[in-house]
């Protein structure tokens, strides 16, 4: 037979639905979230891992000038090093006929026989190269989408100074190219870097470097600790032009994954949960006052001798199959959304294979959480009804002391309409009440903010890395250090507004036991296309000696202004110097180290000679300058910055706002649903005593008002509430990740704000309708008739 | 029905008029098998100053006609006027107009809001009455006004119900409509709610229907109604009315 409190399960649910429904989008927001972003993370994190594990990421790379073949087995030697892959790769330009723009390159040989032991290649499209065919050239996929390049088609390569033409016969994805980045620019340029993959014979010819190689990659043997292998290969190296062996961490692809995958992190991994604990606590306060608001049929239950264990299994029943429904909806939602999202993450991480992963567990947990989350407040609520003698529960709870307010009384209730008096007594008469309520709704904003945030974060980053800090329209890199001369003929292409010559060495710093690679930037002393900032945006003045760091790298190795740092030079002679860290400047993409470009020039033992020239150019006749500069010889690649910041919003900024859109509409959905049912709850409690007010010959407008300026107080504490708590959070979630080389700054604009209380007012509103419709159809009669 | 009462104290100065009609009263909830009736046919003339007691069991129909005669409830046919208001097909507005300026109503559960105190309950009804009394004095003519500064969570039963009673009267209404004001209250307690009440009729003239299941009320009245199955079965005027204090049960 079936129990009747089951069936009353039924019919509460159905008879609350439409409150069941808001506390069920609330569950299924919060799940919905948690699961899409963190089973995404997931899925990034286990294609890179698969990636490097299936196509052999190499652990420890090094570069040299030329170092003979034998040196390859003095290299297997070396206690902690297990396979060893030397090969020889050089900077090289291409040329194409549709484009004035000078592309750079990366040609790396492959070894005579298939596929090399360490950093393979997964190949997209084509297929391998013919050993017979040493024209026959392999290149990454990037390139080739973003410039549309088909199989078969042959590629001008400058090679040496000397033009080839090569065939593409097939495109792949590497390990060490999941971002194809250059030290000049902080972000991968698709279109204008291109890494090719040749024949051994061919690429060593080229570059007259047979029986001889300059770059190797090698793995760590197990257990081995990486710092004093690298040291070892640094000594073996040196005599043969080593520019410093380094691992995955100063890699630059992995580097600029890492940060990414950070970035991720924040956005999926931190916020979620945060998102996902705030859902919770919101559930929790919704259920407790929805359990609160049948304390007189809980005194019934009681009276006709149910015991309490019995009453709290109903309520679990109630309760359970809400956060069920949720979760499940909330489930089918993520799963559906991280599809979606992982979708788009595909054109940003080049991996071979990215698929949504849902873990069981994951399921599992967000389930449980909502459903003990439900549980705990439906019991809490429960057990404190219960403990009452029956009698005792089932009149209405005693309204609190509520002569405390004396204010109220004597001065208030003369001045204020009575329907106020009536709202300030509810509210204040319960404060933890309306202090959960308040809180709740304040909550909301920091969801919304969480969405939106990440709007501000970016816009702040664009503005102040390409705005402020770079401030040239365009880079040139050079082939080889040029003198001054170079920058008088760019200054006197018609087109050319400004150009400015920068010195750009790799270099690495060691602080104690903490080393850092990444490149020196020499600037000329008052450089006006790249000036660097500190954190108030303020131009720091680039010193006369000494360095400037940022202050990621500043905080990485932990140094401060006046510490010492030693900085090697990665190329040429390689000169090792103890200088002073003069200031840290605040570099939000990308982290340097900023010299004076004589000061430099100096560490280097060179003349004053540049290799970089950044430019602002007339947009009208940007054409035409490219087309000179196409002509000159020593330029090696090109950077537009316009370009990268298409790409940037194409990609970074597409795949983050995906998510941050989510967040902010499940942050509404959130917002409405607890809006709504703070208000839905107030009504139901309060049926009798506003159907009362009707009675006694207040206008529907008048009760409304009660209700309502009840819900605006709330309102109007909540919305600075919410908009203090979003902030902090974010600094909080922010700073999390301040450690990590790329920082998101905590940055919300003013007009964020604004919108996320404006989303939350018109939740508020819509529940104000809702709230007016039940006044309006308040039935009078039967609400006298039951009195509960 | 038409013949009225010339012995009655209260109605004895008061010219013959009829401020309630109502012809043909029928209430129905649900349709078809299901089909409940609450009121059937009804027809009654009230008049100025009268006070009527409506006796009858549960499910009589008693409430459904003050209800409607409160403008709380709409019959299914038939009509209702008071004065010149109709009751019947009024629109939401007018019938709150209509409680707002004439009626006052007490109720079995007393109906205080219980976050205002005993003065402000009764000055929230003030707060939107035409012509009202000072608060303070319709307290004191239910014998509270030392009572005025507590909250209604504070006061026994009876003492909410004289306040019911106060916050009824402080607009000088035209109509006092009472559902078992006595029903949750014992003996001595609900006699000086129906004091309150007769005080009323008798001092401001208006016009009084208690229901009640307790006949011994009946004496209060100047016409006592008997309810059945909807309908109006008996109608019993009272020459000898007696005293609130007299009434035994």
């Amino acid at each position: 037979m079936v129990n009747v409190l089951d069936v009353k399960v039924l019919r509460d649910l159905w008879s609350m639905r439409l409150q069941v429904l808001s506390i069920a989008m609330l569950v299924a927001a919060g799940v919905a979230v948690f699961v899409m972003s963190v089973s995404n993370y997931r899925a990034l994190v286990g294609a890179m891992e698969s990636h490097y594990r299936n196509e052999r990421f190499a652990d420890l790379f090094a570069g040299m000038t030329r170092a003979p073949l034998v040196i390859a087995d003095r290299l297997r030697e070396i206690d902690g090093i297990g396979i060893v892959e030397t090969r020889v790769a050089k900077p090289v330009r291409v040329i194409r006929q549709d484009t004035n723009m000078p592309i750079s390159g990366r040609i790396i040989s492959l070894p005579a026989k298939g596929q090399p032991l360490l950093n393979r290649l997964h190949l997209v499209q084509g297929r391998w190269p013919d050993p017979l065919h040493p024209q026959e050239v392999i290149i990454n996929a990037a390139y080739a989408e973003a410039r549309a390049v088909r199989m078969g088609e042959s590629i001008d390569v400058v090679l040496n100074g000397r033009l080839q033409g090569f065939r593409v016969v097939g495109s792949a994805l590497s390990p060490e190219f999941v971002f194809a980045t250059r030290s000049a620019v902080p972000l991968p340029d698709d279109r204008n870097f291109v890494v090719l993959w040749a024949a051994e014979n061919a690429v060593a010819s080229a570059f007259d470097m047979k029986g001889a190689f300059n770059d190797v990659a090698m793995t760590l043997a197990p257990k081995a600790s990486i710092a004093p292998v690298l040291d070892k290969v640094d000594r073996l190296l040196a005599p043969y032009g080593g520019t410093g062996a380094y691992d995955r961490g100063d890699q630059p692809s992995h580097r600029f994954l890492e940060d990414e995958l950070a970035e991720q992190e924040t956005l999926s991994i931190f916020m979620p949960c945060v998102f996902f604990g705030i859902a919770a606590f919101l559930l929790n306060v919704v259920i407790g006052r929805m359990v609160e608001a049948q304390r007189g049929q809980i005194a019934s239950l009681k009276a006709l001798g149910f015991a309490n264990g019995t009453i709290a299994l109903h309520y679990f029943k109630l309760v359970t199959a809400i956060a069920l429904l949720g979760s499940a909806v909330g489930l089918a939602l993520g799963w559906w959304l991280g599809i979606g999202v992982v979708g788009s993450y595909r054109a940003f991480f080049r991996f071979p294979s990215l698929e949504a992963q849902f873990e069981p567990w994951l399921l599992v947990a967000a389930t449980l959480v909502s459903v003990v989350a439900a549980n705990l407040a439906a019991v809490t609520s429960v057990y404190r009804i219960a403990v009452l003698p029956p009698a005792e529960a089932m009149r209405p709870a005693t309204p609190p002391a509520l002569q405390t307010f004396a204010w109220l009384q004597t001065v208030g209730s003369r001045l204020i309409p009575l329907q106020y008096i009536i709202a300030a007594r509810t509210t204040l008469g319960r404060p933890i009440r309306t202090l959960l309520s308040t809180i709740g709704i304040a909550l909301a904003i920091p969801l919304i903010l969480f969405g939106l945030y990440w709007f501000d974060a970016i816009d702040y980053m664009i503005d102040v890395s390409f705005s402020r800090v770079e401030r040239g329209d365009a880079f040139l890199t050079f082939t080889e250090p040029v003198s001054t001369d170079a920058l008088y003929e760019l200054r006197s292409l018609p087109g050319v507004l400004n150009a400015e010559l920068q010195r750009v060495v790799p270099v690495r710093l060691r602080a104690g036991y903490r080393t850092y690679r990444t490149s020196a930037i020499g600037l000329d002393p008052g450089s006006e296309l790249r000036i660097p900032r500190d954190k108030a945006l303020q131009p720091v003045s680039i010193p006369a000696d000494g360095i400037m760091l940022s202050r990621q790298i500043a905080s990485q190795l932990d140094l401060h202004v006046g510490d010492t740092v030693s900085i090697e030079v990665l190329e040429g002679t390689r000169v090792v110097r103890e200088v002073i860290v003069r200031r840290i400047s605040n570099d939000i993409l990308g982290s340097s180290v900023t010299m004076d470009r004589s000061a430099l020039n100096r560490l280097m033992k060179e003349g004053p000679v540049a290799n970089v020239a950044a430019l602002r150019i007339d947009p009208a006749q940007s054409e035409l300058v490219w087309s000179r500069i196409k002509s000159m010889p020593k330029i090696e690649g090109s950077s537009v910055k316009a370009l990268w910041l298409a790409l940037f919003n194409e990609t970074i900024g597409g795949m983050v706002l995906i998510g941050a859109l989510i967040l902010a509409g499940f942050g509404m959905l959130i917002a409405i649903g607890v809006v709504y049912n703070s208000a839905r709850i107030a009504l139901q409690e309060r049926a009798w005593e506003l159907a009362g007010l009707r009675i006694i010959g207040l206008t529907r407008h008048e009760v409304f008002a009660v209700v309502v300026s009840e819900l605006v107080a709330e309102l109007v504490v909540a919305i600075p509430l919410g908009i203090l708590i979003g902030r902090y959070l974010i600094e909080l979630i922010a700073s999390a990740r301040a450690s990590q080389s790329f920082q998101i700054p905590a940055v919300i604009n003013p007009s964020s704000y604004v919108l996320a209380s404006l989303l939350v007012i018109a939740a508020a509103f819509a529940s104000f309708m809702m709230i007016r419709r039940r006044i309006d159809t308040l039935d009078l009669v039967a609400v006298l008739k039951t009195r509960d | 029905m038409q013949a009225h009462e010339r012995e009655a104290k209260s109605s004895a100065a008061l010219p013959p008029v009829p401020v309630f009609v109502a012809r043909g009263l029928s209430k129905f909830y649900g349709s078809g098998d299901s089909q409940v009736t609450a009121l059937k046919n009804v027809d009654l003339d009230i008049q100025q100053g009268e006070f009527i007691v409506l006796l009858g069991p549960s499910g009589s129909g008693k409430s459904t006609l003050l209800n409607i005669l409160g403008g709380l409830d709409a019959p299914t046919s038939g009509s209702a006027k008071w004065r010149d208001h109709q009751l019947t097909g009024a629109s939401d507005d007018e019938l709150t107009t209509y409680r707002r300026e004439h009626v006052g109503f007490v109720f079995q559960f007393y109906n205080l809001i219980p976050s205002l105190n005993v003065e402000e309950n009764v000055r929230l009804v003030a707060q939107i009455a035409s012509d009202p009394m000072d608060p303070r004095e319709a307290l004191e003519l239910v014998g509270l006004s030392h009572r005025a500064r507590h909250f209604p969570s504070q006061l026994s039963g009876g003492e909410q119900q004289r306040v019911a009673v106060a916050r009824a009267i402080v607009k000088r209404p035209d109509i006092l409509l009472c559902d078992e004001p006595t029903g949750a209250l014992d003996v001595d307690t609900g006699r000086l709610v129906l004091a309150a009440i007769a005080k009323v009729n008798a001092q401001l003239g208006t016009t009084t229907i208690v229901i009640t299941h307790n006949s011994a009320i009946a004496g209060m009245a100047d016409r006592v109604l008997r309810l059945s199955g909807g309908r109006i079965v008996k109608e019993e005027p009272n020459p000898n009315r007696i005293a609130a204090e007299d009434v035994q049960w």
